[in-house]
């Protein structure tokens, strides 16, 4: 059972690999879209990644709801509508989606998730100690 | 040449035809093969026997190419045993030609389902592997009738436009990770798959090719390993017309 350091050490070294970035770049607070870099193909890498790291199986799209995203029936304008934010909440009980619901930009989706939520999603298929 | 040494290789629809040829030139040039075979167990053990490769270097699998969990099966296997997918040549492909008005729905399923949906299958199912690596080569086959029009063959056509679609838009996706996808497109060859065209108008055929023959399956195999190989690694997302220069048009 690993503690929530070797989760985080885990991911950290699933993100320099996928990524391509420094090890001290990948801090809990680094978003993976803005400060990490990552593109939508990036989270596949990094969903294969986690999946040999944790020897967990992630449901495609469950990290980065890609579907919802691009689901006319979700988005309107170029933004997500109340029904595909309660898609997203239902989806990614692990990350924070209040700022993104005041104006929620389909563009500004990628910039909210960080390596903390990362964590989180992670520490919710596997078990921890402290 | 022995541009393979040290890599694998999967050739699906490996015991007949084009994909036989490149199942023997990817051997011979010293990958690791295992190829996928539908149905002719005969056939695979015959080409085995006659390629007399030293032990393990060829794997026969019986499969059907419309199952995806089967190609994941298959794919997962290989990778954990051989740690690494270099190249991916898909050619199991059917022809089931109709007039549209003749047509069943069956006819056009299994076409779209085996030529197209097979290629999707076994893309999908080296993606992770080759992503994962930073290295891979897709080698799909189309068809020049993708482009070139034949009565009675809407769906071989579309299966085939399908896999031109399907080529160049995973090249674009996995460039980033190097894994190149091209398609090759052969024109007119001498295959159990092509006789029966060939049969009634082989010889109306050959004059229109400019090179005044018709292809063999290993002048295809050839085309195959120069993209599937590092000679090629500067080559993404394209379907290289192999045709005895049949698709010039002109006169």
């Amino acid at each position: 059972m690993p503690t929530k350091e070797e989760v985080f050490e885990k991911i950290q070294a699933a993100l320099v690999d996928a990524l391509g970035v420094d090890e001290e770049d990948v801090t809990p607070e680094a978003t993976l879209v803005g400060d990490l870099g990552a593109e939508s193909i990036d989270f596949l890498d990094i969903v294969f990644r986690l999946e040999k790291a944790f020897n967990i199986k992630i449901p495609r799209g469950e990290l980065f709801p890609e579907d919802i995203l691009t689901d006319a029936k979700y988005v309107q304008d170029g933004k997500v509508t109340e029904e595909g934010l309660s898609e997203l909440r239902k989806r990614m009980p692990f990350a924070n989606l209040d700022d993104f619901a005041k104006n929620p930009v389909v563009q500004d989706f990628g910039n909210l998730l960080t390596v903390a939520d990362m964590c989180r999603f992670v520490e919710s298929k596997v078990e921890v100690t402290d | 040449m022995m541009r393979f040494e040290g890599k694998t290789a999967i050739v699906t629809g490996g015991s007949r035809g084009i994909g036989r040829a490149c199942v023997a030139r990817l051997a011979a040039e010293g990958a690791r093969v295992a190829f996928i075979y539908q149905s002719n167990q005969q056939a695979a053990e015959a080409l085995i026997q006659e390629l007399k490769c030293a032990e393990g270097q060829l794997r026969a699998f019986q499969a059907d190419v419309r199952d995806l969990q089967r190609a994941h099966e298959i794919v997962d296997g290989l990778f954990e045993e051989w740690g690494q997918i270099d190249v991916l040549v898909n050619s199991a492909g059917i022809v089931k030609d109709g007039l549209m008005g003749a047509m069943t729905q069956d006819q056009w399923r299994d076409v779209i389902e085996t030529n197209l949906g097979g290629t999707f299958n076994y893309c999908h199912a080296v993606t992770q592997p080759m992503m994962m690596a930073r290295r891979g080569s897709i080698v799909n086959l189309s068809s020049t009738a993708a482009e070139f029009a034949a009565r009675g063959q809407a769906n071989y056509a579309a299966s085939k436009g399908g896999i031109n679609g399907l080529t160049r838009s995973l090249a674009k996706e996995l460039a980033p990770r190097n894994v190149r996808v091209n398609a090759i497109a052969p024109g007119m060859i001498e295959t159990d798959m092509s006789q029966v065209v060939r049969g009634i108008a082989g010889d109306q055929i050959k004059k229109m090719i400019p090179l005044k023959r018709i292809g063999q399956a290993e002048e295809i195999a050839a085309a195959t390993a120069f993209l599937a190989s590092d000679d090629a690694s500067y080559l993404t997302g394209q379907v290289l017309r192999v045709d005895g220069g049949l698709s010039l048009g002109g006169y």
